[in-house]
């Protein structure tokens, strides 16, 4: 493993930590990780791994109990700071709705924070047939979240994994899809083609780029640069979210044979898809061995809100605060008088806020 | 027979509350005097103004002077018990054990198992409370009170470590000292109380107290005699105080006056579904509206079922609601709720009965005394605490009577 890399990969949680492994397989030896979870036998697979909460839940996991996944994560999250010599940006795996995907992702994002290191978090959301207990759960936490990561990425299972896949293929599908959106990262600065994205600039891009959402293509053949644009047209991923796109990073991942018209045609067909008064970035990995014959298109796209503003968090990082948050969430302004204090979260529900409303209880007045 | 006279403090969040307590050494100890000042600047049981807790204590220190001297008490409160509560705190099983080795079970192996028990690794973060010991266990024999003597090869002694915040503790603390109160020692509300409203074979038969407060609620659970889990969660009166403002859009005050005045915590208790109740205001020309009384009691219902929820999955996640044959005995100044305790037993499926101090005298006027159940605890456990050296202790710096 490359520990010297200044981008870090944590997989969070027994299924963040499944993907970063799979990441790991995708990637090889260049990828930095660590696997962080309150189940020690997570760390049996192998890899550097970190024990959350050790001496709270004594390496037997949260029990799917967020808060107590959160209290385990916040007593013991100190020691991963020997994991962060040299970490320039942190991208971060993990899967919401059991206890420590959600509740440890937060408190890490929270120390990086403190650390002076933006963060990326990708995070799976729960099947919808998982019921509404676990959504519930996963909706709390990911606006905490939201609100202290530098950027996040909420991949919903059920776009990832087709209705008929059986679960091999389905994990596989999600570990892959993952795996070539945060590899994207250390491919960008380890094997630049054409257009070069440094670790610098890319830091400088997430730190302030808040909700977002990405997709991932691969084609082939003569046409591959066109294909590939209609392919993102038509991805299920891209349309996951209403705000406007504030910012695109692009990245088209080739062997020798990629061309400057394919980059030309990508480009504009990227900016003409999705926005033309976005941000663009766009940036090449050159990686023969890998991509040979083929041509892979990672676009990442960062939204705007009209309601958002900017302020600085600790360690100097800019970070998104959102005066008004989705309709799925309860904003502080809810809170009233328990706004000046630590949230009450169970189960990834906000129990400081008033739970007529949470339980969308309609009242006749 | 010497006279010892104790004090316990309670900066809650909704009040700041002073109990003194009178009592001879191996008698009954007697309430002497109580009183409360509303608190300012405290949410969730957690101090956000020094300087206004400060002046609570020392309102509430002169308020209890001024009361006590017209019962012929003059006092000089120099110490207190100091009970505190929310969600920072949290309690930790840990066990210590130690080799026997085959043969019985001596004193000098009862010390080093007790002595292990005591070596969990506290957070620096965090201070520890208190540590409970529950049961002894020689190997796979549990349930021991009294080991000495009995054979075996590993002696294990469990126990429930309670911690809190250390910062939140401080901060009372320094209310506390800035009002020229020294704290003798900070004790958990809900444990507390549970000491003064509970009748042994409760605690033998199983028992879940809860100590309803404004900022959180504590819950203590006990079984076999002793003190198998407790906790506090973030969810108080305070929240349907909220709940109620932010549903009919009124101040916190008016707000508290629905919820202590007109509220119940059930809607099967509503006879006329079209019953309207005023909204309380000092100025009826500034505010005379009326509201619903069933959406009102759906606010506060839906919370009420909330909480006691929370506290039975809390509760089923560690296998001990089936433990409870003597069911819930509800303390603290939200169990004046109305309806309270029938939510209890329809979400939680257990008897529910008001606990009010019962091992202490004093109090027994008092309507809404297991409002002061964890003060009256702080105090019982003074006095069980106590000796004949406590005469005149350094709790008082003059006591005359």
């Amino acid at each position: 493993m490359n520990t010297t890399s200044a981008i870090l990969l944590i997989g969070v949680g027994t299924s963040g930590c499944e993907i970063t492994r799979g990441v790991s397989r995708a990637f090889g030896e260049n990828l930095r990780y660590i696997l962080a979870d309150t189940d020690a036998r997570t760390g049996q697979a192998g890899g550097p791994f970190v024990l959350l909460g050790g001496n709270r839940l004594s390496g037997n996991g949260a029990g799917g109990d967020i808060v107590q996944a959160r209290m385990a994560t916040e007593e013991s999250v100190g020691i991963l700071d020997a994991h962060l010599e040299g970490v320039r940006l942190a991208v971060i795996a993990t899967c919401l709705g059991g206890g420590t995907g959600g509740g440890a992702t937060l408190e890490i994002v929270k120390r990086l924070q403190t650390r002076g290191i933006p963060s990326i978090v990708f995070a799976t959301t729960p099947f919808v047939h998982e019921g509404e207990t676990v959504q519930r759960a996963a909706r709390g936490i990911m606006s905490m979240i939201e609100q202290e990561a530098n950027s996040i990425f909420f991949l919903p299972l059920d776009k990832l994994v087709l209705p008929d896949d059986n679960m091999k293929v389905g994990m596989n599908n999600v570990v892959s899809t993952m795996a070539s959106a945060i590899t994207l990262f250390w491919r960008l600065v380890e094997k630049p083609g054409f257009i070069r994205l440094d670790i610098e600039r890319l830091r400088h891009i997430v730190t302030g780029a808040g909700r977002g959402r990405f997709a991932v293509v691969t084609t082939r053949g003569e046409d591959r640069a066109q294909e590939a644009i209609d392919r993102l047209k038509r991805s299920e991923l891209l349309s996951t979210a209403s705000g406007a796109v504030r910012t695109i990073v692009c990245g088209v991942l080739a062997g020798d044979d990629l061309k400057l018209s394919e980059l030309g045609i990508i480009s504009e067909g990227v900016q003409t898809a999705f926005s033309r008064n976005a941000a663009f970035h766009l940036s090449t990995v050159n990686d023969e061995e890998t991509f040979h014959d083929k041509l892979s298109v990672v676009t990442l796209m960062f939204e705007s809100n009209e309601n958002e503003t900017k302020s600085k968090g600790e360690g100097g990082l800019t970070r998104n605060v959102k005066k008004v948050r989705n309709p799925l969430t309860i904003g502080p302004m809810n809170r009233g008088r328990f706004n000046n204090v630590e949230s009450t979260i169970w189960h990834g529900q906000n129990l400081d806020e008033p739970t007529f409303i949470r339980e969308n209880i309609s009242l006749e007045f | 027979m010497s006279t010892n006279i104790y004090a316990a403090l309670e900066i809650g969040t909704t009040r700041t509350v002073l109990a003194v307590g009178e009592g001879e050494v191996g008698g009954r100890l007697k309430v002497i005097g109580h009183t409360e000042i509303p608190s300012t600047n405290v949410r969730k049981s957690q101090i956000l103004n020094i300087a206004d807790a400060t002046q609570s204590v020392k309102s509430v220190i002169q308020s209890a002077e001024e009361k006590l001297k017209g019962n012929a008490y003059s006092l000089n409160l120099c110490t207190a018990y100091l009970v505190v509560s929310g969600n920072h705190i949290d309690t930790i099983p840990f066990s210590g054990s130690t080799a026997i080795g085959g043969s019985k079970v001596s004193d000098e192996e009862i010390n080093a198992v007790i002595n292990a028990s005591r070596n969990y690794p506290i957070p620096e973060s965090r201070e520890l409370l208190d540590v409970i010991d529950q049961d002894y266990v020689i190997d796979n024999l549990t349930g021991i009170s009294a080991p000495k003597g009995m054979s075996g090869r590993i002696l294990k002694l469990n126990t429930l470590h309670i911690i809190a915040d250390k910062n939140r503790i401080e901060d009372a603390k320094t209310a506390a000292e800035n009002a020229r109160i020294e704290i003798e020692e900070p004790l958990l509300a809900v444990t507390s109380a549970a000491e003064v409203v509970l009748e042994e074979h409760e605690k033998k038969n199983g028992v879940l107290v809860l100590d309803l407060g404004g900022g959180s609620t504590g819950y203590s659970v006990y079984s076999d005699g002793y003190l198998v889990s407790a906790g506090v969660i973030g969810v108080g009166g305070d929240h349907i105080t909220n709940d109620i403002a932010h549903a009919f859009q009124t101040t916190n005050a008016q707000a508290e006056a629905l919820k202590v005045k007109e509220a119940s915590a059930s809607l099967s208790s509503l006879n006329d579904m079209s019953a309207r109740v005023k909204i309380p205001s000092s100025n009826p020309l500034m505010d005379n509206r009326t509201i619903s009384r069933r959406a009102l009691n759906t606010v506060v219902n839906a919370r009420v079922k909330e909480l006691f929820k929370v506290i039975r999955d809390t509760l089923e996640e560690r296998d001990l609601l089936v433990r409870m044959h003597s069911g819930i005995v509800l303390t603290g100044g939200g169990a004046k709720l109305n309806d309270l305790d029938e939510v209890a037993q329809q979400i939680l499926g257990l008897n529910v009965r008001i606990g009010r101090p019962i091992h202490v005298d004093g109090l027994e006027n008092e309507p809404e005394s297991y409002a002061y159940a964890a003060v009256a605890g702080a105090l019982l456990y003074a006095h069980r605490n106590a000796d004949d050296s406590n005469f005149f202790s350094s709790f008082f710096g003059r006591i005359f009577k």
